[in-house]
């Protein structure tokens, strides 16, 4: 019986720890290969504005509070080799741009007011508390995310995504968003105010319960304003779905 | 006039051609009056003339049409022949193509003008009672009243895309490519839809749309660098 048992433990033994060793080349590697990019650059925290061309990866834009004067643009290239240029333009514009084959992801973090101009072909984008102008678009595909905006415009465009916002709607304010297939999701403020324009080729539209005053409306498209009809509101999708929500 | 000249001219001179003028009869008798020789020519012409008109009239005998048409069906196997019995009677429209028609130059021109105005009416006509529904020169009708601008634009930017598109990673050519399909065909599939009812404001505001999001991708691979 021992004598069966030992060329098993020393089998098991071996196994383990060969497998160990691939666990570990397999969390390593990427970390081996990844390389990261950091640069910094001073702007008018009123008049910042921030450029963000990307091939493939995701672009997350943070704005944080209080009187920051920088933009700081942190970025993980992953695979392939593509090269990020990151500049200021004597206008004091950031712009920051991939070229090249391969993946980068990144983390930026911007004043409140920045005006953001951000290009992905294909990766997700994530804005998060920003009040300047923002304009947001994937090629193909990867969802777009706005988290407690105050902008008085926002243009969101994913071919294969999600357009998903969640934050205030200024009066005389621009807010467009569209997905080619994708669902179309917009929280706002349960006394926003709002002259609607939506169109969706497939499915039937959600206005979440909000008192909209129709000029037309079919299964297919919707005009109409809620209250003085003060801000704008664009939503289009060909082939995905369109949804209101009231932020209670 | 010339002897040359009167030479040339004096076979229709004894025709009597009925397309010479008073000037150029003029001329001829004034140059035959003083010319002995070009007056010995159109002697000789007239007694031609009149003995040729005396000659018999041979008409080629009926037998001869029969051997030339036998002549020929000999090249045809007599099994593939059908008799005019055997064949099916003829349509009006056969009847009309069978018969031969043959056209003066006047009344060819007049035609011709006839053909080219209705044409024009045609074209004209009916794009001044439905605006912006004719495209003369695509193959496509127009349904917007700008489409034609719109769809040229996109055409030029295509045009440019593709020239580099090579040098593209092959997953983004074939990403860009599967979108722009999935594009046109749903801007096929609306514009149907919008030809079916050209007024239709939903219909028009979709095929607007799905235009804007051709643009929309074509501007994004411009400004992408790989």
């Amino acid at each position: 019986m021992r004598i069966v048992l030992k060329p098993l433990l020393s089998f098991l033994r071996m196994t383990s720890l060969l497998s160990l060793g691939w666990l570990t080349l397999i969390v390593a590697s990427p970390m081996a290969f990844a390389q990261n990019f950091s640069k910094s650059f001073t702007v008018a925290p009123d008049a910042s504005q921030l450029e963000v061309i990307n091939q493939t990866g995701s672009i997350k834009i943070t704005a944080v509070s209080g009187s920051a004067n920088k933009i700081i643009v942190n970025a993980r290239q992953s695979n392939g080799d593509p090269k990020i240029n990151a500049t200021q333009t004597a206008q004091g514009v950031v712009k920051v741009e991939v070229t090249g084959k391969g993946a980068v992801d990144f983390d930026i973090t911007v004043p409140l007011a920045t005006n953001l101009d951000l290009l992905s072909y294909k990766g997700m984008i994530v804005v998060s508390n920003v009040s300047g102008p923002v304009r947001a678009r994937i090629t193909t595909q990867g969802n777009i995310i706005f988290n407690g905006l105050r902008s008085p415009i926002v243009e969101a465009n994913s071919a294969h995504g999600d357009v998903t916002f969640s934050g205030d709607i200024l009066p005389s304010g621009t807010y467009t968003f569209k997905s080619f297939s994708g669902r179309v999701d917009a929280t706002l403020p349960a006394n926003a105010d709002f002259k609607l324009l939506a169109t969706s080729y497939r499915s039937k539209l959600e206005l979440g319960g909000f008192p909209v005053k129709f000029d037309k409306k079919t299964d297919q498209l919707v005009e109409g304003q809620c209250g003085q009809g003060r801000a704008n509101l664009n939503l289009w999708t060909q082939d995905g779905s369109i949804n209101l929500h009231r932020k209670l | 006039m010339e002897c040359r000249e009167t030479m040339n001219s004096l076979s229709d001179y004894l025709d009597g051609d009925l397309w010479m003028t008073d000037d150029e009869l003029q001329a001829i008798e004034d140059h035959l009056v003083a010319c002995p020789a070009c007056q010995s020519v159109k002697q000789e012409l007239t007694e031609l003339k009149a003995a040729a008109r005396e000659l018999p009239v041979h008409t080629p005998p009926r037998a001869m049409w029969a051997r030339i048409v036998n002549a020929i069906e000999a090249d045809v196997p007599a099994a593939e022949r059908p008799t005019r019995e055997e064949l099916p009677p003829l349509r009006w429209w056969e009847r009309l193509l069978e018969r031969k028609f043959t056209f003066s130059l006047p009344q060819l021109a007049g035609a011709s003008a006839l053909t080219v105005a209705l044409v024009l009416f045609g074209i004209f006509g009916v794009s001044r009672l439905n605006p912006g529904a004719i495209n003369i020169s695509g193959v496509q009708t127009a349904l917007l009243p700008d489409e034609d601008e719109i769809k040229a634009g996109l055409e030029r930017k295509l045009a440019a895309i593709n020239a580099r598109k090579a040098n593209w990673d092959a997953q983004a050519r074939a990403d860009f490519d599967q979108q722009l399909t999935k594009i046109e065909e749903s801007l096929t599939h609306c514009r149907a839809l919008l030809q079916e009812n050209p007024n239709d404001k939903v219909h028009q505001q979709m095929v607007r749309n799905l235009y804007q999001e051709k643009r929309q991708l074509l501007e994004d691979v411009e400004r992408l660098k790989w």
